[in-house]
């Protein structure tokens, strides 16, 4: 009875479909958004994070220069930031081993891993999980963002299939619709990391469910090069993450904050 | 007995090599390249216990080449070189290490810097503006200390080269009577006469 | 229980079927269309190409897979699946050449890779490869174009022309017409343009040239290229319409002229 469950999952239909795939590609549907954006000089993510509450406790996200909060954006390699949609943990499985591959890379070849190699490590292993018995499909889609000295400035999407493909600017989860549409409308060639943060922003604060934008709901990070020219990863905390919404006016109104649940200037302690 | 020099100059390295084959005492051939193109800006000099040596550089040839095609681009020197010393040492902790000494030579293409390593058999590696193997060294690096200069053209880097070989030819009982010298800059790697 | 991950899971149907392989050439023909085209000395690949996105990086939109020097690849059906078995076979092509020092041939590797699709449809656990492949090349030290096919079921064969993925089926009607021993290197690449805009009705931007000459010599046909033989074919087209036309407004004023005749003559 067990084998009509397990080792059956990953199988063709008679129309030549892997339904499983597609089920988990539903599953990501709903998750919160991702968007990324390239630039020049830089690369942007930002998602919209589920799990809020006022009780959720924040502190460990508290002032680290890699910290945010752990739930959608991700620390994969000094140069590679990824952000996650789908189940959460999937994700952290595969960010796991990611960061592996990454390291792995780095001890085979004492350089960091290429962008597009990482994305192809993860795609062979969600792959796998597509082919091989008693396995279901990887519910999570990456967006990887990173840096190398092949191609720059680069941006990766990856899906359960274990198909990726590279982008200018893209988006997975909930809503992607609408913010492909927005970001196809405001993307221009030759951006600069500052007009980036700016659109995806602009596009995050429009297709996110609530009507407010704040670090309780938002997650960010930039990639770019220090002065060394050397890849230099931001994941913003929620007080810099409130700086930045303030700094491009999408901010809550005052009076909005009093009742907001956890209150930005606790957070800044 | 195998001799294998390399310097750096502006934007290039030249690797020089002997070419005999020679087993005891007694020579077989003297047109071996004992110099790999590992891929478009890359070389590799390699001498030591004849068999390993080619075993290992086809070993490493390949692997290389692999690279090179699954990822559209290839291994850049500093990369390529870390990877094949870490062979090397992954090699001396196994049961039947290679005895092979190693000239990595290359250009890196997206810093448009020359970049040369010194490895040898027991996993040692170091970069170096210039280097040699076996026992042309003993004559070499004096001279390669009071006339190497990184900013040298590709003519001045040869006469450098030229000079080595001749002290070589001048004071080593056993010198090699012909060398094979390669030259990897931004245009790839070619092969000069000396 | 563990047992159950060990089983096979293409079974042969009671009336000797192996359904999860028929439903693996399904997500085949659902992939977009690949044309492999052999001429005198010259061999040609041809593929639909999903257009590039708007934001899309369209470096990363690849369809032709270069496993050696001298051997390339196209596949239809599942993106995933192609690239871990085009990983595979560029394995065995290095692994080839530190064995045997010589570079594999083009039948080596296909049956090398079939072999591996075969395995994918009798070892425990898995689902076959969902994709067909093309492949070409020249064989060391010889130069007759080569171009073989393999299925997910693990079958190669040789062939003149041929087509994998959406409508292939078409495709290979009108190549089984059009085909010629002997073409030139422009008439092999004329004729795999020409059957691919049977199924792919957007024209240059969406097909993919890859020209193979000699061991080695591989080149691919940019945009403006391809737009160049687009644009001949259509006028080759048109004045074969126009032809048509006139040959059949000729008849129809000789019958005309005919029926007018035998009526003056009965008035």
């Amino acid at each position: 009875m067990a084998r009509r469950y397990d080792s059956r999952t990953t199988i063709f239909s008679p129309e030549g479909r892997l339904y499983q795939i597609e089920y988990a590609m539903e599953a990501i549907s709903h998750a919160g958004i991702v968007i990324g954006a390239r630039s020049k000089d830089g690369v942007v993510l930002a998602a919209e994070k589920k799990v809020t509450g006022k009780l959720l406790d924040m502190s460990g996200a508290k002032g680290q220069s890699y910290g945010g909060s752990g739930e959608k954006i991700f620390l994969l390699n000094s140069n590679i930031i990824g952000g996650v949609a789908g189940i959460t943990a999937d994700a952290n499985s595969l960010i796991n081993y990611a960061r592996q591959a990454a390291q792995r890379h780095l001890f085979m070849y004492n350089e960091d891993i290429p962008v597009e190699l990482l994305a192809q490590r993860l795609c062979d292993l969600k792959q796998g999980y597509t082919q091989y018995g008693g396995l279901r499909p990887f519910g999570v889609s990456l967006l990887y963002a990173g840096y190398d000295p092949h191609y720059h400035f680069q941006l990766y999407h990856s899906d359960p299939s274990g198909n990726y493909s590279g982008w200018k600017a893209t988006c997975i989860g909930a809503n992607n619709g609408t913010a492909t549409s927005l970001l196809k409308q405001d993307y221009k060639e030759d951006i600069s990391v500052a007009d980036a943060i700016e659109l995806v922003l602009k596009v995050m604060s429009k297709t996110m469910d609530s009507t407010t934008l704040g670090s309780e709901k938002l997650e960010f990070a930039t990639l770019t090069l220090d002065a060394e020219k050397k890849p230099k990863a931001k994941i913003f905390n929620p007080a810099e993450i409130d700086a930045l919404l303030h700094k491009h006016g999408l901010a809550k109104k005052d009076e909005e904050r009093d009742v907001a649940a956890p209150v930005p200037s606790d957070q800044t302690l | 007995m195998d001799i294998s020099f390399a310097l750096t100059g502006k934007g290039y390295v030249i690797v020089a090599a002997d070419t005999t084959a020679a087993r005891s005492i007694v020579k077989m051939k003297v047109d071996e390249d004992k110099i790999k193109v590992l891929s478009p800006h890359l070389l590799m000099a390699y001498s030591g216990e004849p068999g390993d040596t080619v075993q290992f550089a086809e070993y490493i040839e390949r692997n290389i080449r692999l690279y090179h095609i699954r990822n559209t681009y290839a291994l850049r020197p500093p990369s390529a070189a870390s990877w094949i010393r870490r062979s090397l040492a992954d090699s001396l902790r196994s049961r039947r290490p290679y005895a092979v000494n190693l000239l990595v030579g290359g250009y890196d293409t997206s810093t448009h810097t020359p970049h040369l390593y010194w490895i040898d058999y027991l996993g040692t590696m170091s970069e170096v503006p210039f280097a040699a193997h076996g026992y042309g060294a003993y004559f070499a690096l004096s001279l390669l200390d009071r006339y190497h200069d990184p900013e040298a053209s590709v003519e001045e880097g040869l006469a450098t080269l030229r000079r080595c070989l001749d002290e070589v030819a001048k004071r080593l009982v056993v010198t090699p009577e012909k060398y094979k010298v390669k030259i990897v800059d931004k245009d790839g790697v070619r092969e000069v006469e000396i | 229980m563990s047992r159950s991950y060990d089983r096979a899971l293409t079974v042969f149907s009671p009336d000797g079927h192996l359904f999860q392989v028929e439903y693996a050439l399904e997500a085949v023909r659902k992939g977009t269309c690949a044309v492999g085209v052999r001429g005198k000395n010259v061999v040609v690949l041809g593929v639909e190409k999903k257009s590039v996105l708007q934001l899309q990086d369209p470096r990363t939109v690849r369809k032709v897979a270069m496993l050696d020097d001298h051997v390339c690849l196209a596949f239809a059906g599942l993106t995933a699946d192609g690239r871990v078995l085009i990983d595979k076979a560029r394995i065995e092509c290095q692994s080839h050449r530190l064995t045997v020092e010589d570079p594999v041939t083009v039948e080596y590797i296909t049956r090398h890779i079939a072999g591996i699709q075969q395995r994918y449809t009798q070892s425990g656990g898995v689902r076959p490869f969902g994709i067909s492949t093309l492949i070409v090349g020249f064989d060391p030290h010889d130069t007759r174009p080569r171009l073989y096919q393999t299925e997910p079921g693990g079958i190669y064969s040789e062939w003149k022309a041929n087509a994998i993925g959406r409508s292939s089926k078409t495709v290979r009607e009108f190549l089984e017409k059009n085909h010629k021993d002997e073409m030139s290197r422009e008439e092999t690449i004329k004729l795999t343009v020409k059957s691919l805009l049977e199924v792919v009705q957007t024209g240059a931007k969406n097909i993919e040239i890859t020209v193979m000459e000699s061991y080695g010599k591989i080149t691919s046909l940019d945009l403006a290229q391809i737009e160049a033989i687009v644009a001949e074919i259509e006028r080759e087209k048109e004045a074969e319409a126009e032809r048509k036309r006139s040959r059949l407004a000729a008849t129809a004023a000789g019958q005309a002229a005919m029926s007018q005749a035998a009526g003056g003559s009965g008035q």
